[in-house]
């Protein structure tokens, strides 16, 4: 009796064992099955949300949107390391000046900014031999004087060609109601305008009418129509450009420095 | 071995922090502003005000309220559903906070400290939810243990 007892009783224990361990590697199976869905899941989620991110962004056209601002890297690279006062870009000392006579509606300015002033700033303006200087002449419309002042205001703390920079890479639709405190506000921060409350206050002030109004006269009365149009000033004279080729302006430049 | 009860206190600390920064830039950035870098420089504002703060027209700042809110509930419900729910919330959270701060550093070309601490707490909420789920998943899934009660 005694001897059955305890075989029934060794029989139960190697049976527990057994259960015991057949449930730790089911254990072991099924937690390897659900980490590897798990990870699957998040490797699925996380690519669908880097997705709707890239997309999300290329789909506001035109600059509308505050949060959509585009070419802020690039801005800062391209302007990284270059003095600016006010509307001058560049070595205050440099002896030739390259005026742009602009506004910031205006699409070929916008490309020339783009594609031609890179050029000229990473190397004439950038090694001080050239000073580049902005100079309103706004023709677009009304909605350029808010963009112009804006921009000017950001001069105020060193950021004017950022902004305007910023400004033309999220250009809208010439005067379709774009340029709202929201948008400008957006451009303002994505340039580094540390103050903002202090650039708002500007910007809505009347201190930029004669900058305005003097750009204005001076391209009309050098005989410029339309933007941008480029003049070149130096020790030996100035020369205002029929174009506005990087050629041109290098060939300018030659002459009067 | 850590205990499952001081792991689960852990994420629920971590969550609340990671929930405290996420809300905080979500309500700076809410009206177009931006949270206040406290070593200055203006990386805040060109981080908020770039195309990639927004994901389909939700601040990202709220999709990270959401990832610590499921962090807190997973640290907070019991057994594999916490477990592994815990896991694959910090695993997506995780990873989603790593392509944002590559954006941040290769394409915005600014860091935003806010932005920079919430992903160090979401890489510690995985590193907290991993390891309950390796030391205590799949427990309970494996059948109970029957105690045969005619063992002849």
């Amino acid at each position: 009796m005694e001897g059955r007892r305890e075989e029934r009783e060794r029989l139960r224990a190697e049976r527990a064992a057994a259960e015991s361990q057949q449930a730790g590697a089911l254990a072991r199976k099924r937690r390897a099955q659900y980490l590897i869905i798990a990870g699957f899941a998040a490797v699925a989620a996380i690519v669908a949300l880097i997705v709707i991110s890239q997309s999300g962004g290329d789909d506001n056209g035109g600059g509308g949107s505050p949060s959509d601002v585009r070419g802020v890297a690039q801005v800062d690279s391209e302007l990284s390391g270059i003095p600016q006062n006010g509307q001058v870009l560049g070595d205050a000392n440099a002896p030739v000046t390259v005026a742009e006579f602009g506004d910031p509606q205006c699409p070929v300015c916008a490309a020339f900014s783009e594609q031609i002033a890179p050029e000229l700033i990473s190397s004439e303006v950038k090694s001080g031999s050239v000073k580049y200087e902005f100079r309103p002449y706004l023709i677009i419309g009304p909605e350029s004087k808010p963009a112009m002042e804006a921009a000017l205001a950001a001069g105020e703390q060193g950021r004017f060609w950022n902004y305007l920079q910023l400004f033309y890479r999220n250009q809208g639709e010439e005067n379709s109601g774009y340029v709202t405190d929201a948008f400008l506000t957006s451009i303002a921060s994505a340039a580094g305008v540390e103050d903002i409350d202090k650039w708002n206050q500007s910007r809505k002030s009347s201190n930029w009418e004669s900058v305005l109004t003097n750009g204005t006269n001076e391209a009309e009365s050098l005989g410029f129509n339309g933007t941008p149009s480029i003049l070149v000033e130096g020790p030996n004279g100035q020369k205002a450009l029929s174009g506005f080729q990087l050629s041109e302006i290098r060939s300018a430049i030659q002459q009067v420095g | 071995m850590f205990a499952e009860r001081n792991l689960r206190i852990a994420a629920v600390l971590l969550a609340v922090a990671g929930l405290a920064v996420a809300t905080y830039i979500a309500i700076a950035e809410s009206g177009g502003g931006a949270p206040k870098c406290i070593a200055g420089g203006g990386g805040c504002e060109t981080v908020a005000n770039s195309k990639y703060s927004d994901l389909a027209g939700v601040n990202v700042a709220v999709l990270g309220i959401l990832g610590y809110v499921l962090l807190l509930a997973s640290a907070a419900i019991p057994g594999d559903y916490g477990r592994f729910g815990g896991f694959l919330t910090g695993l997506i959270g995780f990873g989603f906070s790593a392509y944002l701060t590559y954006l941040e550093l290769f394409v915005i070309d600014a860091i935003c400290q806010w932005c920079v601490a919430s992903a160090i707490l979401m890489a510690l909420s995985l590193a907290v939810a991993a390891t309950r789920a390796l030391a205590y998943g799949g427990r309970e899934l494996a059948p109970p243990q029957i105690q045969s009660s005619h063992g002849r």
